[in-house]
């Protein structure tokens, strides 16, 4: 199947499969979790494979011991449960010792979206992205994936990649240089919408829209949410441009928030509005689309608040 | 129901009904998911002979009332099993039963993991695994600090016995000798990606509960004078806390589901449903 065809799991899990046929140090650990994709780390390469059972504080300890003694580690379930459950292991053990552990979830922001606030990842990234040495990954294709996993592995020091369960077209060409961080997937004169991974797309809906009131906005796609590259976001940011930040995300400590703190550290004086779930958790039980419309985060939602904030 | 000010208990249901409440309910289980196109069927069914036992037959609760401060309390710990809660839940008279067919739509109160802040007569919003236990403890260390008799069942997967949190709480349960609370196993010995023994091999498991205090029984958890009578048994246990051991099958009660893995989280489609149906007439 070609690689815009499958999801964003089996991107990862495949383009890792293929670095842990060259490498046997590198080793998988789930929690209780499997995908047709994991069955080949299973059978292939059982000795690199290890399903750790539903304890993510354990699973995240063994990690530690593992990268210790010469493995390069991958941990995998949830993204709820392999960064919150496990947050403090994740910041003694993976961070203070600076060890070479990936943790990999699945299910950014409202991808479970009829599964209630247990499985929502609205506060995962904000989270984990302010831990010292903690690299945060929030692809938003599975060119970006697939990178991912070959970045991840090369680089050393603790790492999280949030996965989403949706299929989304591709926005990058394959050998793409993700090591910028950040992305201008579009120009734009008139103000600048800078999102992450799902709302990526939804942003290229929402400046069709801007476009029939005569506002031509450019789109940042912010892929790499630490450590951010602050010069390039100010670069693309452009000077006086209304900013508008977008993601699935609680708002607080988000992406309106790194933005908001690259603006206020450099004296960016650039009006920003920052969309995302405002301080609350969704026990509304409907799909990713109904939930957006109740979120007000739907493409005719989001283009009249901009609208609105722009007059 | 309430007369006035009082309280009027749900009436226990005769013995002999409790086989026909359980096929009730695993019948609304299997419609509700199959309409809801997504749920955890199989530790749905494996469930439902202690949940029907609690909520038909052991429990003082009041439908009306869910709020009543004198009510037994069950929490379900292995929140994906919302469905047999809510089929529960709604059989004994907390919500109407055509409410079932709203689960995971946009507006319900049913959601897919248990919300208490939504829906009456749910104790504990569930759905990581591993924590109802303690909060179990909280529970019942509240009726001897508030003078209280009611009783505390927590039901807790075979899997979710994986997490450490289940076994801090066993510890505690013990150290504060809360014999006023039971923890049911629904073992039917496979969890999410495979069997109990292949993925985390949690046996002996009557023995760790043993070991951490419990007064432990293993039982058939689909057999309902096994159910009835270790939890009268339990509650002539004085000092310590009950574990009773459920051997069950997941996927109880559907062919095609029976000890099959796949059946975790994944919905009946309409011609299973049919089926399913079929063979609980
Ligand atoms: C903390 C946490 N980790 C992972 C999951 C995902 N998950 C849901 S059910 C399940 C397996 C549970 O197995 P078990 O307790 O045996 O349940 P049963 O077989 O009775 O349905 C897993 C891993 C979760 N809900 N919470």
């Amino acid at each position: 199947m070609k690689i815009a065809d499958i999801s964003m799991r089996d991107a990862f899990f495949d383009a890792l499969y293929d670095i842990a046929r060259q490498d046997d140090r590198v080793m998988l650990l789930t929690g209780d979790f499997g995908a047709p994709s994991l069955d080949k780390f299973r059978t292939d390469l059982s000795r690199q494979y290890i399903n750790a059972g539903v304890a993510e504080q354990n699973m995240v300890t063994i990690a530690a011991g593992l990268a210790l003694s010469g493995k390069i580690v991958y941990i995998y379930s949830i993204a709820p449960f392999v960064t919150l459950r496990c947050f403090e292991q994740i910041k003694l053990d993976l961070c203070c010792m600076k060890l070479h552990v990936t943790a990999v979830g699945v299910g950014a922001g409202y991808s479970y979206s009829t599964s209630g606030p247990t499985h929502h990842a609205t506060e995962d990234a904000a989270v984990m992205r302010i831990l010292p040495g903690m690299t945060v990954y929030n692809p938003s294709d599975n060119i970006m994936v697939a990178a991912f996993a070959g970045m991840s592995y090369r680089d050393p020091g603790p790492k999280y990649i949030r996965l989403d369960r949706e299929k989304f077209p591709l926005r990058y060409e394959e050998k793409h240089d993700f090591s910028d961080g950040l992305a201008l997937l579009k120009r734009g004169k008139d103000m600048t919408i800078i999102a992450s991974g799902m709302m990526v797309h939804q942003a290229f809906k929402v400046t069709e829209e801007l476009l029939k009131h005569s506002i031509d906005a450019a789109i940042v796609d912010l892929y790499r949410l630490s450590p951010v590259n602050d010069n390039l976001l100010l670069q693309v940011m452009g000077k006086n441009k209304p900013v508008v930040t977008l993601a699935e995300d609680l708002v607080a400590g988000g992406i309106g928030s790194i933005v908001a703190e690259v603006m206020a550290d450099n004296g960016c004086q650039s009006r920003l509005k920052r969309l995302g779930t405002e301080n609350q958790y969704v026990f509304q039980y409907a799909s990713r689309e109904c939930l957006h419309s109740h979120l007000g985060l739907d493409v005719a939602s989001i283009t009249t608040g901009i609208l609105r904030w722009l007059q | 129901m309430t007369i006035g000010d009082q309280i009027i208990p749900f009436s226990p249901v005769p013995d002999t009904e409790l086989s026909a409440i359980a096929k009730q309910l695993r019948r609304d289980i299997v419609t509700m998911i199959s309409t809801a196109g997504s749920g955890h069927p199989g530790g749905s069914l494996s469930a439902v002979e202690i949940i029907t036992a609690l909520y038909f037959k052991i429990m003082r609760h009041c439908p009306s009332e869910p709020g009543w401060i004198e009510r037994d309390r069950f929490i379900l710990s292995k929140g994906h099993a919302a469905p047999a809660l809510y089929a529960a839940l709604a059989e004994s008279g907390y919500f109407p039963v055509s409410e079932l067919a709203t689960l995971r739509k946009l507006g319900s109160r049913l959601q897919g993991h248990a919300d208490r802040t939504a829906t009456p007569g749910v104790e504990m919003s569930s759905g990581s695994l591993g924590q109802g236990l303690s909060f179990g403890v909280g529970t019942a260390l509240a009726a001897g600090l508030n003078n209280k008799k009611y009783r505390v069942y927590v039901l807790i997967g075979g899997g979710e016995c994986n997490e450490g949190q289940v076994w801090e709480a066993a510890m505690s349960a013990y150290h504060f000798k809360l014999d006023n609370m039971v923890a049911f196993i629904d073992h039917n010995e496979l969890q999410l990606d495979g069997t109990n023994h292949d993925i985390m091999n949690i046996e002996p498991l009557g023995e760790k509960w043993s070991a951490f205090g419990w007064h432990t029984i293993e039982i058939d958890g689909h057999n309902f004078n096994e159910i009835l009578s270790s939890l009268e048994e339990a509650k002539n246990i004085k000092g310590q806390p009950t574990a009773i051991v459920a051997h069950t099958i997941k996927g109880k009660g559907i062919s095609y589901m029976e000890n099959k893995v796949e059946f975790h989280g994944k919905a009946p489609n309409p011609e299973e449903t049919k089926k399913a149906l079929q063979e609980l007439a």
